[in-house]
């Protein structure tokens, strides 16, 4: 059954749309991430003009990420004075990351910074996430024990100035990483039309040592907030929200997510983040590809619209 | 006497020429709605050859070649060419058709070269290829190569085209043609200009147009999107929240 897109102006099977709404969504309710940085290529590699599906993903992020914000808010695993910082700050990031955007699409250059985006982020997170996860992997068959890192540990992190006393979390550190951290999240997720929860989760663990009880909820609350206004933005800007096609992948990724949140109690950990570094970095490699590999038709054509060409 | 009539018939003849003749033609529809299970339409030209109005003869002499060029609206339009550097391959260098028709396919009756002359050809702007207009800040040279680029992706989308058997002769004088949109053919007013040919010459011309247009829901939402895309901006932030809040609920989590 075919679906047209108005503001893609193309017309899609609508049974592909949610299907792959719920496969990601499976995905991430697997891994507890938004998806966002699997949803985005796959609508670029399956013909939607990469400005739509920037713009109309973070609207499915915004969607994939509020039941599970609502659900840590009623246990209490939000840290909401955190999350203020971040999002504010995420907007100011947002803001930038949208005009970016619109130069990046009249210049003819935004193909090539997403592909690069998506290869320099998810090429690393991946690799770390490899390492990490087959390093406890290998230590658990041998036995050892791992001890998690403790939340009180401090770092360099926490000598900077201007400290702040977040009482949830149980944290009194510096405000300008966590203003950082929350700017470089809203430029690239607005950039890339990734809700970032996967560069989200490991700043706030690693960095700021948040501790694991507030970290999932926090880090939901901040995509939901900061894609929200990046939606906005996007439809104010470039004017490329999709509203049918961000409907259709809400549809999908909504459902797929409760079954992929009860199939993560069969798998441990450690394993669930190796699976999920090779699916970054697998998507990291398409775009890596993408890049380097000769193209079939070096030259391209686009057409201007609303707010610069598409 | 006899000079007379017979002068008189020979200025008779040159005003109104033996071989008059005009274009009788119609459209299936004038008017294409995008609805939301869009995928396509197709179109069919109808067109009978007659004799012009109030001419004495009964009936037109052919052999006659018929050609129909539809346009669609013009758009600026930008071709890319991509280049490897520092071992990547980026977009490295860009030129801008203005108003570049977005939809241009030319239908026939036999080959064109067959129909009339090229200089016909380019008079009447009938060529595909002739399309791209020379860019006067990109210079003659680039402007040509990446005009014909242009053309080039345009008909591998199935935008442009030509179809030397797509009109179909019924008669000496009736023909019938069709042409199938693509769904992701742009909406706007689009142009069918039929040209009758006889020995090489045009003897009838007639133009028509139809819509490509959203209507309904998704004309709504397309005016949406540009006309008020604060309030479009907010309605999508409403709905994604409410949708994975609904999640939540249906699928306790």
């Amino acid at each position: 059954m075919q679906i047209y897109l108005p503001i893609a102006e193309l017309s899609v099977n609508l049974f592909f749309l949610i299907g792959i709404g719920g496969a990601v969504g499976f995905l991430s309710g697997l891994f507890g991430v938004g998806g966002g940085f699997l949803l985005t290529p796959l609508l670029i590699f399956s013909g939607v003009p990469a400005s739509v599906a920037v713009a109309s993903v973070t609207g499915q992020v915004v969607a994939a990420s509020t039941s599970g914000a609502l659900s840590h808010y009623r246990r209490g695993g939000i840290d909401m004075h955190l999350a203020m910082y971040l999002v504010l700050s995420g907007i100011v990031g947002a803001f930038g990351g949208v005009a970016a955007f619109s130069i990046l699409r009249a210049l003819g250059q935004l193909d090539l910074v997403i592909a690069l985006g998506f290869l320099l982020l998810l090429g690393s997170v991946g690799t770390l996430m490899m390492i990490e996860s087959v390093n406890a992997i290998v230590k658990q068959q041998r036995g050892v024990v791992v001890r998690e890192r403790m939340p009180h540990q401090h770092n360099w992190v926490h000598g900077l100035p201007m400290r702040v006393r977040f009482k949830k979390s149980r944290l009194y550190i510096s405000v300008l990483p966590v203003l950082i951290i929350g700017l470089i999240i809203g430029f690239l997720g607005s950039l890339l039309g990734v809700g970032g929860g996967f560069i989200m989760v490991p700043a706030l663990v690693y960095l700021l040592r948040v501790p694991g009880s507030v970290v999932i909820g926090t880090s939901l609350l901040q995509v939901v907030a900061m894609m929200a206004a990046t939606t906005v933005l996007h439809a104010v800007q470039s004017q490329s929200v999709d509203i049918l096609l961000a409907f259709c992948l809400m549809i999908g990724g909504v459902a797929g997510a409760q079954f992929g949140a009860s199939a993560n109690k069969y798998l441990r950990g450690e394993q669930l983040r190796a699976l999920l570094a090779i699916l970054v970095l697998a998507v990291a490699i398409r775009f890596g590809l993408s890049l380097v590999l000769t193209p079939a038709d070096v030259f391209s054509m686009a057409v201007f619209g609303p707010g610069g060409a598409r | 006497m006899r000079w007379l009539v017979l002068a008189l018939v020979t200025v008779l003849l040159a005003i109104s020429p033996a071989s008059a003749e005009r274009l009788v033609s119609q459209l299936s529809t004038d008017f294409i709605e995008i609805t939301s299970s869009y995928d396509g339409e197709r179109i069919t030209f109808f067109g009978s050859i007659e004799p012009e109005a109030g001419a004495e003869q009964r009936f037109v002499e052919g052999p006659f070649h018929v050609v129909i060029v539809v346009t669609g609206p013009a758009q600026d339009r930008v071709a890319r060419q991509k280049t490897r550097q520092f071992g990547i391959w980026l977009n490295t260098d860009q030129v801008v058709f203005e108003e570049f028709p977005s939809f241009f396919q030319v239908l026939s009756s036999g080959e064109l070269l067959n129909i009339t002359s090229p200089t016909t050809l380019a008079v009447e702007n009938i060529l595909p290829e002739a399309q791209p207009s020379i860019s006067t800040e990109a210079g003659w040279w680039r402007s040509s190569v990446f005009g014909r680029e242009l053309v080039r992706l345009m008909t591998q989308k199935g935008f442009f085209g030509l179809n030397e058997s797509g009109v179909r002769f019924l008669s000496t004088s009736a023909y019938v043609a069709r042409l199938t949109l693509p769904s992701d053919a742009p909406p706007g007013s689009y142009l069918a200009s039929t040209y009758v040919f006889k020995n090489g010459q045009i003897v009838a011309r007639r133009a028509e147009g139809f819509a490509v247009r959203k209507t309904g829901f998704e004309r709504f939402l397309a005016v949406s999107a540009s006309q008020q895309p604060f309030a479009y901006g907010l309605v999508a932030v409403a709905l994604a929240l409410f949708t994975g809040w609904l999640g939540g609920v249906i699928f306790k989590r």
